[in-house]
Parts: C-alpha cells; sequence; structure tokens
C-alpha cells in the first residue's frame, strides 16, 4: 500500500498528471496503424489524463511486457486485429503474468474479426467464456439502433448500467445511451468471486451466428442478462482486466453518434462510457487505500487517530483477556487525483476481525469522523476470554474496489494472579473464610488452655 | 418502466394491427398443456389451455414433477403465420429477476412449441416462494414491431418430502454476518442467604467447642503461676504463636511470599527458642502435679 501512496506522491511532484495510482506507461496493441485514428479520440482522451501511449503492433520484434524482468508497461489495450495470433510477445501466460505483477490489462473483442487464440485462452482462464465461432454477435430486436442497424438489429443502445448489487458502488454511472455495435457477448462463471458484469445485454437480447443461424436460432450461446458486453476481473493483487465485448464502443464514429431508439432520437454517450470502464481498468477510480490502524485499551477516554505520516503507529502489544478495546483505522479512497474520504455503500461497510485462527469477534466498523482525504472507522469490543496471540484483520474484499487486508498481531494474556476478585468478594466463600477464622480462634484458644490450665477437682482426684 | 413500457406498445400494436395492417410480430393457436408421465395421454390431454398474446392466462398453470409442460403456438407476422428469428419463453422469477429462456422449435409454417419437465428449470425457480411469470418473446430482424407478453404463471410443484439438490451458494464478495464473541459465564456463587446461614452455624461451633471446654473445667488459672515462674519465655512462646498467625493474615490480604517467608522466620525462631523453655516449665507443672 505504501507504494502506491509514494508512487503517488512522486507523480505530484514531478507535476505528471498521470490519474492512475500504478503508473502511466500505456501499451496499445493495434495491428493495422492504419486503424489508429478509428480510435483517436479514446487515444487522445488518455493521454489528456496523463497516460504516455505507445503504440505497437503484435508482429513487432520489439514488443515485450516485460523488461529486466519487470513490467515495461503498467496498462495494455488490447485491440482487434485482422491475424489470428497475437504473437509470442503476447501470450496468454505472458498476459497472466503481467497481471501478477500488478499490470492493468484492456481486451477488447469484435465480431468481425477472429478472436486471437492468446485472448481465448487468457479469457478462458478466468472462467470468462466467449462463443467459439467466428462473428457470433450479440442481437436484440427490441432495443436496437433504428438509424444504423434497422434490418440486422446489431446495434444495440443500452442505458448506462445500474449498481450491480445495492451494496456495491457504481463507477459505471452516467446519462445517456450506450451505442453497442456487433458485440461479442460473454458469460461469466458462477464460481469464481473475481469476475463481474458490468455492462449485461438486455433481457430480450441473445448472441447467435449469423453464418449458420442466419434463418431462426436454435441453440443460442447465452440469452437476456447471462449475456454481458462488458465484463470485469479483478486479481487478488488488485490487478485488473476488463473485457469490452464491441471494440467499436471505442471508436469515434460511436463516441457521440445520433442514433434512434423505438423511434426516439438519442445521442450516444460512448465517450463517457469509455472514459469511465478505462478509468476504472488503469486504477484511477474504486482505489483504496489503508491508512493508519490504532487500537488502545478503552479505559472511558477516547484517543484520537492521528493520522500524520510523520509519527509512527504507536500500539499495545498486549491486552488481557475480558478488557475494553478500541479500534480506529483511516481509509481513503482515490478519485481522479486525490485521496478522498471513503464512504461505502448504503448496505455495505468495513468490519474488523478480531482473529486467532477463526475471527471470535467480526465487527461492523462505524465511521466517526473524516480528514480532509479519509474517513476514520471505528468500533470498540471486550477481548475474548481467550488468550493467545490475535490479529486486527481488515479484510475488506467488494466488487470494483481494490482487496484491502491489514493485519496488526497482539498478544491476549490471562488473568494474572493478583487480578482476580478476592475471596470475601466471594459470597461463597464465605462458609469457608468462616471456617478459618474458627479455627485459627480455637487454636489460639487451645494452646492457652493447655499451657495455663488448671487442675479441676474431679480431675485431682481422678490422679489421685 | 421500459419493461412495461414496451409491453403496453407492443399490446398496443397487437391490438391495433387487426385493424390496420402494419406488421407486427404475434402468434396464434396456442395451447398449454401438462401431461402427467403416468397419467396417460388421455388424461393429460384434459388439462389444455388456451393462451391469449394481449392478456395472460387468468389462472396458474401448475407443474408437478413428473408432468411435462406443452407449449404449442403459431408465430405469426401481421396475420400471416412466418417464421421468426427469435422465439423464446421466458421464465422470470419475479422476486429474484433471474430469467431462463427456452428456445420454441419452429417450422417454416410457424409452427413451434417447446416441451419443458422439471429437468429443464434451474434449481432456484424451485424455491421461489412467489409463481414464475412465464413470457413468449417473438421477433425477427428487419421493421415488424417485436411481441414480448406475459402469457401465464407456472406454479412449480414439488414433492416437499423429496430434498432439493441446491448447490452451496458461491463465494461473493459482501459484508459478512457480525460475529460477537460469546464469553463463558461467569462462575456463580449460591444465594447469599444460604451462605450467610451456613457461615453463621460453622461460626456458632466455637461458643459451642468454648462451652464444652468450660464444662469439661478448662480455665487459665495458671496463667500467673507460669508468668511468674518463666514470664519471657511464656510471654514469648504466645507472643509468637499469635505474630505467626498475624503474619498469616498480612499474606492473605497484602504481603507477597518473599515479605512473609523471613518474618516467619525470625517469628519460628522465637518460638523455638522461648518454646522449649515455656514447655520446660509446663513439665515442672505436670512433674509436680499441677496439671
Amino acid at each position: 500500500m505504501r507504494w502506491l501512496l509514494s508512487l503517488f506522491l512522486l507523480g505530484v511532484a514531478a507535476c505528471v498528471s498521470a490519474l492512475s495510482v500504478s503508473g502511466s506507461r500505456l501499451l496499445v496493441v493495434l495491428e493495422d496503424e492504419g486503424e489508429r485514428e478509428k480510435y483517436g479520440v479514446f487515444l487522445g482522451d488518455l493521454s489528456d489524463r496523463g497516460f504516455h501511449t505507445t503504440i505497437q503492433s503484435p508482429k513487432s520484434d520489439k514488443l515485450s511486457l516485460f523488461q529486466h524482468g519487470e513490467r515495461a508497461y503498467d496498462h495494455v489495450i488490447i485491440l482487434p486485429g485482422k491475424s489470428k495470433g497475437l504473437g509470442p510477445a503476447l501470450t496468454a501466460n505472458q498476459l497472466l503474468d503481467f497481471m501478477k505483477k500488478e499490470g492493468n490489462v484492456l481486451v477488447t473483442l469484435s465480431s468481425d474479426h477472429a478472436t486471437p487464440t492468446a485472448v481465448q485462452s487468457l479469457l478462458l482462464e478466468l472462467d470468462i467464456s466467449i462463443p467459439s465461432d467466428k462473428g457470433a454477435l450479440v442481437v436484440d430486436h427490441f432495443n436496437y439502433d433504428s438509424a444504423s442497424a434497422a434490418e440486422k438489429h446489431d446495434v444495440l443502445l443500452l442505458p448506462f448500467p445500474k449498481a450491480l448489487r445495492p451494496d456495491v458502488k457504481n463507477y459505471f454511472a452516467g446519462e445517456g445511451v450506450i451505442a453497442v455495435p456487433r458485440a461479442v457477448g460473454q458469460t461469466l462463471g458462477n464460481e469464481s468471486p473475481l469476475i463481474e458484469p458490468i455492462l449485461r445485454a438486455p433481457n430480450t437480447a441473445y448472441s447467435y451466428n449469423p453464418k449458420d443461424e442466419a434463418d431462426i436460432v436454435e441453440d443460442p450461446f447465452a440469452t437476456g442478462e447471462q449475456l454481458t458486453i462488458v465484463s470485469a476481473m479483478q486479481a487478488h493483487n488488485s490487478a485488473r482486466l476488463t473485457v469490452v465485448g464491441a471494440a467499436e464502443i471505442l471508436q469515434n464514429g460511436w463516441f457521440a453518434e445520433k442514433a434512434t431508439l423505438s423511434g426516439k432520437a438519442v445521442k450516444t454517450a460512448n465517450r463517457e462510457f469509455a472514459k469511465k470502464v478505462s478509468q476504472w481498468t488503469f486504477k484511477e477510480t474504486g482505489v483504496l487505500k489503508v491508512g493508519k490502524l490504532l487500537h488502545y485499551l478503552d479505559e472511558g477516554v477516547s484517543k484520537k487517530l492521528n493520522t500524520s505520516l510523520s509519527i509512527p503507529e504507536h500500539n499495545p502489544t498486549i491486552y488481557r483477556i475480558k478488557q475494553d478495546v478500541a479500534f480506529q483505522v483511516e481509509i481513503s479512497e482515490y478519485s481522479g487525483d486525490h485521496l478522498a474520504p471513503f464512504i461505502p455503500a448504503s448496505s455495505d461497510s468495513v468490519q474488523l476481525e478480531f482473529s486467532m485462527l477463526s475471527p471470535f469477534h467480526r465487527l461492523n466498523l462505524t465511521p466517526i469522523s473524516q480528514t480532509a482525504n479519509s474517513t476514520i472507522f471505528g468500533v470498540s469490543f471486550k477481548t475474548p476470554d481467550q488468550h493467545g496471540i490475535f490479529n486486527f484483520r481488515i479484510n475488506y474484499r467488494r466488487p470494483f474496489l481494490t482487496n484491502i487486508d491489514e493485519k496488526r498481531q497482539v498478544t491476549v494474556r490471562h488473568f494474572a494472579h493478583d487480578e482476580w476478585p478476592r475471596s470475601w468478594q466471594i459470597s461463597g466463600a464465605w462458609v469457608w473464610i468462616g471456617g478459618i477464622w474458627v479455627t485459627i480462634v480455637g487454636w489460639v484458644a487451645f494452646v492457652a488452655v493447655w499451657l495455663y490450665s488448671a487442675p479441676t477437682e474431679r480431675s485431682v482426684k481422678k490422679t489421685q | 418502466m421500459r419493461l412495461l413500457h414496451s409491453i403496453t406498445s407492443s399490446l398496443l400494436l397487437s391490438g391495433a394491427c387487426i385493424v390496420s395492417a402494419a406488421s407486427s410480430w404475434s402468434f396464434e393457436d396456442a395451447t398449454i398443456s401438462v401431461q402427467s408421465k403416468g397419467a396417460g395421454v388421455s388424461a393429460g390431454a384434459g388439462a389444455k389451455d388456451k393462451l391469449n398474446p394481449s392478456s395472460p392466462l387468468a389462472k396458474s398453470v401448475s407443474l408437478g414433477a413428473a408432468d411435462m409442460l406443452k407449449l404449442q403456438l403459431t408465430t405469426t407476422d401481421g396475420k400471416k403465420a412466418k417464421r421468426p428469428h427469435q422465439a423464446f419463453l421466458t421464465l422470470t422469477d419475479p422476486a429474484t429477476g433471474l430469467e431462463e429462456s427456452f428456445v420454441l422449435s419452429v417450422k417454416d409454417s410457424g409452427k413451434s412449441k417447446v416441451d419443458l419437465t422439471h429437468k429443464d428449470l434451474p434449481h432456484q425457480f424451485f424455491t421461489s416462494s412467489k409463481p414464475i411469470a412465464a413470457s413468449i418473446v417473438i421477433s425477427s430482424f428487419g421493421s415488424s414491431t417485436p411481441y414480448k407478453a406475459k402469457v401465464f404463471d407456472l406454479e412449480i410443484s414439488r414433492d416437499p418430502n423429496l430434498p432439493l439438490a441446491v448447490p452451496e451458494k458461491p463465494l461473493r464478495y459482501a459484508v459478512e454476518k457480525e460475529i460477537h464473541h460469546i464469553f463463558r459465564e461467569d462462575p456463580r456463587s449460591p444465594p447469599k442467604i444460604i451462605s450467610l446461614v451456613f457461615a453463621a452455624a460453622v461460626v456458632a461451633a466455637l461458643p459451642v467447642l468454648f462451652g464444652v471446654w468450660i464444662s469439661l473445667g478448662a480455665n487459665a488459672s495458671h496463667l500467673s503461676k507460669a508468668l511468674r515462674s518463666a514470664p519471657i519465655s511464656h510471654a514469648l512462646f504466645y507472643g509468637s504463636i499469635l505474630a505467626m498467625e498475624g503474619i498469616f493474615f498480612l499474606y492473605y490480604t497484602s504481603w507477597n511470599l518473599f515479605q512473609t517467608l523471613p518474618a516467619a522466620a525470625i517469628v519460628g525462631v522465637v518460638a523455638f527458642i522461648s518454646g522449649s523453655r515455656a514447655l520446660s516449665e509446663v513439665q515442672e507443672r505436670r512433674l509436680a502435679g499441677l496439671r
């Protein structure tokens, strides 16, 4: 997390307006240099946001994602080309290695071009399926652009996506309609929590192959909202990959085009959508940063978290069982060009786990205060009645947000021998305490009697 | 909203197409039947219903575990039977919004059919509390208005005794259930009154003991005699016994072991030395027949 910030500070210091937290070196893989003009506005927007763009053909000898074992670029855009392969520098494995080193990838598909095998196997690896036959595309007879696709219905006009779930922030909201021309639909595997749809097809859409199924669709690849047009994957290391089903979404020709949706004239807002998608993919949005963690023995006096970076964290290393402990954490969200206070979605909350192997406590944190660029979340709780080595752990994973996993280890000891309640405070012990006192007094009296007792008349008689 | 709009507009259009010749997709001669596997053809044919493209079926259709739902219709464009590109039966769970589409097999004449059994349905539908909405989508390329409308409600009945094989929910990153540690119960004492009664009984044993001793003739009459013959050793011996008890008391309330042990050692030595003198004096009294 710290390198993120240092990179960010470095970026600010150098007055480079790179808006991504993970760097500004962008590789655009484009086979046909002549097609560059088609994506001119999109690439121009990226340069305006501070990305240093390198455009390379997949056939180029110089093309390599790595240099001296490190990433040569921070982000990659793969645009469709005519050839079926992407060459030896862009195999599925190399793209995965690139992501393992926290590089971000934006893959575009197109039904006009065959999907390269490297991209096919990359998506297969991530549990994103695409139709295997070339030319398969998404049509919808209800939401099509009747100006440009009156007959074929293959240019879909869709509203901006809504939030995926009520507890997930929406980074792709916008006004207007998105034109989706000749898209390759994807289906997402159900098992992986890492892949999420960004833009789903409408519920009457389906994917078919115009060559085989020209008359009637008999066995569609997928139908309705199970078909996604733009899908996203965020790895455990927060590297991001976005699949855009139609490369034409990013082309100048659709950025602000007049279209007709069921008789009404509308204007496409693809430029806005392309911006949102590329911003998310290249870590300009949805990036979280953890500041300091504070925990202390809660003795009725609440402490304030000092967010200054010059003062190191200074937390206790040991607590006793059944002690009241207060916890605070500082979380900021990177938004565009600065860190802002992080506010989770309405039905979501950051959680603290107090765990030894498994969590003993899992508590929702509540925002207690805000600084200029962070929210301070806090909670108080009682340490469990189990001694051992515990962790304060914040493991915050949500769709479209970078993962947070922070731990602070503490020892929880048991009661010392002089921390227990005294015996006279325990009412059940009174009988035994009484017994001891009776024994003591009886013993002292017995010694006195034994030492100083004079013989009585009776006992003298007996001995005589 | 959009859906509703499209439904109403398509309904309006389908109504309008009777008057005008504006081309729009619809269907006719639609029948739906539920056949039980065991009941034979004649019994199954009884549950036949006609579907209307402009209004959904009033009663819901029930599909049992051994049943097969058969939907037959003829797709039309305008008034003519025609084969569309898309002919789907779409089932929607109204609670979750989950959708599943089934493709109708359409002949060139527009005659289409689809069969449904429990095996075809996703497991989420079995646990749905509300009936599943079934709509028909008929549409194709070109300018004809597409058709989509709800035609009936599907009630999925299943044998409640048979366990339902619901796969485990896949992991999704979301807020997890809170865990609050359940503390072990604090040790409890019996009611105070019981402790007090028994403590009183124990304390009462002391006067009883003293009473018995006195009745047996215990006394301290030789104290003056003992002090006269060995004053220092008797005072020190009895004093050291009391001091030892005092040390134990301090250990119980405030002292630690390292304060207790030296004090106990000193008092112990005093008790040993003074005790041998004091006990010699007691022996002298015994030999003199005074005990």
